[in-house]
């Protein structure tokens, strides 16, 4: 009975199986293989297998620069998300119209990708809707905005932020509010009661949310691109430059393969801190069985 | 009954569209008028696909990496020595190209890669200059120094084209912009490490409608992408000239990519724009001199720089092994690697 379910199981998810192993591990193994061969000069990967992708980006100070850019770039970004995220997703999971601000969150995605960094571009630029209010209430000379570490931040945080929204949403939106009262009355305010009640069992909402702004943004391309300056590339613009320009594909294939690192990292950071979640909800759950029992 | 209906109106679509021809061109973005594709695509029935690329590097890597589908590009004469190299293109048939005779000799004399156009057809010449907003910015050299002015930083940008970047600063310190000599790149690559501090970015997007609205002051570019972008009266503002160090020259050509499926749609195309009064209508677009003799009699509009003008230009040429050099110091410039 049971290993037929087993079996059924197991044909259910096959085109799911077959899809990842298709699109996502076969082009992984085949990036991998790249990143230990000889570039061509006109593009292209040679024999012998070599480690020169890997060796000259260790000794080499200017990619740990960028590697180092995108991380912090992305974590400050990240942090943002989840301090405009909370309250916000607080707000509408406590509020009686909650299926409009839900549905508000997510009409940014009817408008493509690119257009709204152009949106961004016409809001920022020298002559755009900042400077010239500014320059109305007597500003001289307009402020470089656009082309700086913070307009990418800015852009990127815009981008992520329903990302940070959503999970963090309907972690709130399961959490039982009288556990709040409850700490009330037993003496915290306000503040703590939200920053030791609330805040730990939604834990996972939180580690979901930080997971799907961190991974994207570490991958940033087009926002880097468009609205960074001279020295704003971020990762994903080096391994494209490699690819392209530079007709140096085990090199961008080396870099994609930090980034894989990173971003694996990541999962598994989050996984543990889901792990620990769950296993106390579980000792929770047994210590008020045995009291129910008691 | 209605499903049926909407179901044989798509199959009879289908059908129809199946009996056109088709022709799917991989070009750069602004550089055929829309106009010209329309009137080719009634001349001769065919379904023209126009799908473009921002840099030589972008369609080559594509290419390069299987994109299939594609008859026709438009390399530059490095990547279509580069393309002929590698064996990416397929011979054309002059034969059915009888409008070849009305390219300037002086042209197909510069395509020492491609001398007897076996595999490559040019569309336009030109080269790449500096455009000026004059509104922002009356006073400026005509010279590639005006990257060096501090009072504008951040209101400039340099493309992000290696070669290109590379040959504005050789053009300035008098060396060929093809040198492989490495004392002279590295003194080129110094003087682009100082223009960098004085620019907002490399742009390779932007910089037309940039210079046009006023964001940036200075750019160094195409000029047909900013007058293909601008209209009359904005136009006015914008001065393009060709620093009098000189500057890089492109050709760029059509070529039949390998596995092209609509190889006599393509020669129909190319035949087609090198008509005297197509080719003359395509340089009025862009404002750029005209490598079609007889259509330069045709033009409308005055060419924002003239032929003899560019007689202080210089073909970019493919490098081989030797671009590592370039690549490794555009490395440095760009990502400090």
């Amino acid at each position: 009975m049971k290993s037929k379910r087993d079996f059924t199981g197991f044909l259910v998810s096959m085109p799911g199986i077959l899809w990842l192993t298709v699109f996502f591990l076969i082009p992984y193994i085949i990036i991998i293989i790249y990143s230990f061969l000889t570039s061509g000069i006109y593009g292209g990967v040679e024999l012998p297998f070599t480690l020169e992708a890997y060796s000259k980006m260790l000794i080499n100070a200017g990619y740990w620069q960028i590697l180092w850019r995108t991380v912090w770039i992305s974590m400050i970004a990240t942090l943002i998300c989840v301090g405009l995220g909370l309250p916000a997703a607080y707000f509408i999971a406590t509020s009686k119209h909650r299926n409009m601000f839900l549905t508000l969150v997510i009409i940014p995605f009817w408008t493509n990708f690119l257009v709204r960094i152009f949106g961004w571009m016409v809001i920022l630029g020298r002559n755009g809707v900042i400077n010239s209010f500014l320059q109305l209430l007597g500003l001289k000379e307009p402020l470089n905005l656009m082309y700086t570490p913070g307009a990418v931040i800015l852009v990127i945080v815009y981008m992520y932020l329903p990302y940070m929204i959503l999970p963090l949403y309907s972690a709130i939106e399961k959490f039982d509010f009288r556990l709040i009262e409850a700490a009330m009355d037993l003496g915290a305010k306000r503040t703590q009661a939200i920053w030791k009640v609330l805040i730990p069992s939604i834990r996972g909402g939180i580690g979901a949310g930080v997971i799907l702004v961190f991974i994207p943004a570490l991958g940033s391309y087009a926002i880097p691109d468009l609205v960074g300056g001279a020295d704003g590339a971020m990762l994903g613009n080096l391994i494209a430059r490699q690819l392209t320009v530079a007709r140096n594909w085990p090199s961008s294939s080396a870099i994609s393969m930090i980034f894989l690192l990173i971003s694996t990292l990541g999962l598994l950071v989050y996984l543990r801190i889901n792990k620990v979640q769950s296993k106390r909800r579980v000792q929770v759950g047994e210590t008020y069985m045995k009291e129910e029992e008691d | 009954m209605k499903r049926a209906a909407i179901f044989l109106f798509l199959v009879l679509l289908a059908v129809l569209s199946l009996g056109k021809g088709n022709l799917i061109l991989y070009g750069w973005s602004d550089y055929i008028p829309e106009e010209v594709i329309e009137n080719f695509s009634k001349e001769y029935d065919v379904r023209v696909t126009y799908d473009t690329y921002d840099s030589n590097e972008t369609m080559f890597a594509k290419l390069k990496a299987g994109a299939r589908g594609y008859d026709l590009a438009m390399p530059s004469a490095d990547y279509t020595s580069i393309m002929i190299k590698e064996n990416m293109l397929l011979k054309i048939d002059i034969s059915k190209i009888d409008n070849l005779v009305n390219i300037d000799p002086d042209i197909i004399a510069q395509m020492y890669y491609d001398p007897n156009n076996e595999y490559s057809i040019p569309y336009m010449v030109g080269t790449t200059g500096i455009a000026v907003n004059t509104l922002y910015l009356k006073d400026y050299p005509k010279s590639w120094e005006i990257f060096q002015i501090p009072q504008l930083r951040g209101k400039m940008t340099l493309l992000d084209d290696m070669r290109e970047v590379f040959g504005a600063a050789l053009k300035y310190l008098g060396y060929s912009v093809n040198t492989t000599d490495e004392t002279q790149l590295r003194e080129a690559k110094n003087l682009i490490l100082e223009w960098k501090k004085n620019i907002a970015k490399f742009d390779n997007e932007l910089f037309a409608k940039g210079v046009i609205s006023g964001e940036f002051w200075v750019v160094q570019g195409y000029g047909e992408n900013i007058f293909y972008e601008a209209t009359e009266e904005e136009l006015e503002n914008i001065d393009f000239f060709i620093p009098q160090e000189g500057s890089t020259m492109w050709i760029d050509s059509f070529v039949i990519l390998k596995g092209a499926r609509n190889i006599d749609n393509a020669h129909l195309f190319i035949n087609y724009i090198l008509r005297p009064e197509v080719s003359a209508k395509i340089s009025d677009y862009l404002l750029l001199p005209s490598p079609n003799v007889p259509a330069r009699e045709l033009m409308e509009e005055e060419p924002v720089y003239t032929a003899q003008e560019m007689e202080n230009t210089e073909l970019i040429k493919d490098l081989g092994r030797d671009l590592r050099l370039y690549n490794d110091l555009w490395n440095e410039i760009r990502f400090g690697l």
